[in-house]
């Protein structure tokens, strides 16, 4: 499961992600991390579910940290795309690649939803709903 | 094999078309070449194959279509043209006109342009009309908005100026920021490489030498039948970059070869299909169209670096074959690489090439002229000398040294009235960069020495860069100086927006 981490001004300066990890024992992965003295988002990989996500994801809220889940992954119309490959080096997770057979292929476990490839896409196929 | 021997005729595009009459002639893909020279010889390759298709699928921002919108009543000459609100070229006779890809709309900017006009007419669809003209006795009307299909037009003829670059350098970005490019979304830090091409698949890489494709030769252009008329602009065959200049009856055409596309931040373009076939004439030609990735290299330039594109440092050379394996070293370092145009649709395009000319629907054309095998490559001459940062840096730079006490710094910057400062090593090398904000909240917070304040990361120019180009990029960082430095990083010199505002003025 991926989460996307929201800190307020209130928390941004204290070590939430570090505290979980060693709580829960979950090695929580960094896939995207922007900070500054107002606010901080980090998109995480969590590797595991059931109750120890809940926990992670409750010892998150209890911290004051904004957790959304990112469940929505993009779209590609498989009537525009040409297979022209725009949208594949620039992602940063390497979710999208080609296949055997020259077509593209988006793996949803990888993709962290950040808009590169939606910019990057000459033809307009791919969305994010 | 000696050069003379390998152009001797094997066969001619006369008993070619004999064949293909017939319904005997022997006709391969490129890639289904390849293959067959791997595993049965160059040899019996030549001796077998008559035809090798070709293809290429990609963004080609030279193209567009002459239209003609037949005469209103009463008449009008347009002078002021827009289709979808895309300017069309309207320096033409009354209702003639040239829709280019790269035109963008005056309401939707980088979202729609000329290529996708060209895309929804065939798709059918309506395209809104809208022209303006003086008035003259003539042709009295000065206002028309209608709106055309592509039926409701007398002609509609693609005229691509420069498709089909023979092969094309990749690009890459060693700059500390993304750029969007006509060569796509291009990371910081070499993040990135990319494309454009279809290499093995390429028309003209596959007859390297311009024995078969000339003026004349009948091609797949956009899902239809096209010529090519002559060389493309910017031919330039010695390093690699030929390419052609195609023409073809719109209305035969298919949208799914010919799509509109938009480059974030760059434009409007159009994607193009082309297919050429190669006619077997001798063991030169057999052996060029059997070319392999492996065998066609380009050079990967640096994109982060502003200048003229053959200017633009080179990263290294790479094939075709490594472009497409999805990664490519840079400085030991594994860095994905992907394309911009379709290698599928390249080959889709080699296929329906060789279903047409195997149902014999097809046939082969001889150059009415070859293409030029030299083209003189000419950057733009500029008369006037432009200005360079050399031109309005100020030389006499005051620096500091990283242990410099802030207070005495801040003292010495209210002094010279300046406010950017330089932090320099003791042989002038720059390490970092103060401005006076930065000091008036150094001394708020009780801080003392300069390296516990000044920026590490500081934004530069060379001396003998463009002003225009160190506007952009100071308006990007959005900082108001920077210094001004030589290969080994020592100070040289300062620019600050200052500098160029007097400039402007016309003081000094």
């Amino acid at each position: 499961m991926r989460l996307r981490l929201i800190y307020s001004p209130s928390v941004v300066e204290k070590p939430i992600l570090a505290t979980v990890i060693l709580k829960t024992g979950v090695t929580i992965n960094i896939l995207e991390a922007k900070v500054d003295a107002q606010r901080g988002e980090l998109v995480v990989s969590i590797p595991t579910e059931g109750e120890s996500l809940q926990r992670v994801i409750e010892m998150f809220q209890d911290a004051g940290v904004e957790v959304q889940l990112l469940t929505k992954t993009l779209q590609i119309d498989l009537e525009r795309c040409t297979s022209c490959g725009a949208c594949i080096s620039p992602c940063p997770t390497k979710a999208l690649r080609f296949r055997s057979d020259w077509t593209i292929d988006f793996d949803e476990e990888r993709c962290v939803a950040c808009r590169v490839c939606v910019k990057a896409c000459p033809v307009k196929a791919i969305s994010i709903p | 094999m000696a050069g003379k021997e390998r152009s001797e005729p094997i066969r001619s595009v006369e008993e070619i078309n004999e064949k293909i009459k017939r319904g005997d002639a022997v006709v391969l893909t490129a890639e289904e070449m390849i293959d067959l020279v791997e595993s049965g010889g160059l040899e019996v390759a030549a001796k077998e194959v008559d035809v090798v298709t070709t293809g290429t699928f990609g963004a080609m921002c030279s193209s567009g279509a002459f239209l003609n919108f037949g005469h209103a009543n009463p008449p009008i000459k347009i002078f002021k043209c827009w289709l979808n609100d895309v300017p069309v070229y309207k320096g033409l006779a009354a209702v003639d006109g040239y829709l280019g890809a790269t035109a963008m709309s005056e309401t939707r900017g980088f979202e729609y342009g000329g290529g996708h006009v060209i895309e929804a007419f065939l798709s059918g669809e309506e395209v809104e009309l809208r022209g303006e003209a003086y008035g003259t006795d003539c042709y009295p009307r000065r206002h028309v908005e209608t709106t055309i299909t592509l039926d409701d037009l007398n002609q509609a003829v693609l005229v691509n100026p420069r498709n089909c670059y023979q092969t094309y350098d990749a690009a890459t970005n060693s700059s500390d920021r993304v750029i969007y490019t006509y060569m796509g979304t291009l990371l910081p830090n070499y993040g990135n490489v990319t494309f454009s091409g279809a290499g093995q698949l390429n028309p003209l890489c596959k007859d390297r030498y311009y024995e078969t494709i000339g003026i004349g030769t009948r091609i797949f252009l956009g899902g239809g039948v096209g010529y090519v008329i002559g060389e493309g602009t910017q031919h330039s065959p010695q390093g690699g970059f030929g390419t052609l200049m195609v023409k073809g009856d719109l209305k035969q055409m298919n949208s799914r070869y010919l799509r509109g596309a938009s480059f974030y931040r760059y434009g409007t373009t159009l994607y193009v299909g082309v297919g050429i076939p190669i006619p077997i004439i001798n063991m030169k030609v057999a052996e060029t169209a059997a070319l392999r990735d492996e065998d066609i290299y380009v050079k990967i330039r640096d994109y982060g670096v502003p200048l003229r594109p053959d200017l633009r440092p080179v990263v290294r050379e790479v094939s075709y074959a490594e472009l497409r394996s999805g990664k490519v070293t840079i400085n030991d370092r594994d860095v994905p690489s992907s394309s911009l145009s379709s290698y599928k649709m390249a080959l889709e395009i080699a296929d329906v090439l060789k279903k047409w000319i195997f149902e014999g629907e097809f046939l082969l054309t001889e150059p009415v002229e070859p293409l030029p095998r030299y083209r003189e490559f000419k950057p733009m001459k500029l008369r006037r000398r432009e200005l360079t940062v050399r031109d309005l840096m100020r030389r006499k730079v005051v620096t500091a040294s990283p242990d410099d006490d802030v207070r005495v710094i801040a003292k010495r910057l209210v002094e010279k009235g300046i406010d950017h400062l330089p932090v320099v090593d003791r042989n002038s090398r720059l390490v970092g960069i103060v401005t006076s904000w930065d000091l008036a909240k150094a001394i708020a917070q009780d801080r003392d020495r300069l390296d516990e304040i000044m920026t590490r990361r500081v934004i530069t120019a060379h001396e003998d860069e463009p002003i225009d180009v160190v506007v952009r990029r100071m308006t990007q960082h959005n900082i108001s100086g920077v210094p001004v430095v030589d290969r080994a990083r020592r100070v040289v010199g300062i620019l600050t927006t200052d500098d160029v505002s007097r400039r402007l003025v016309g003081g000094r």
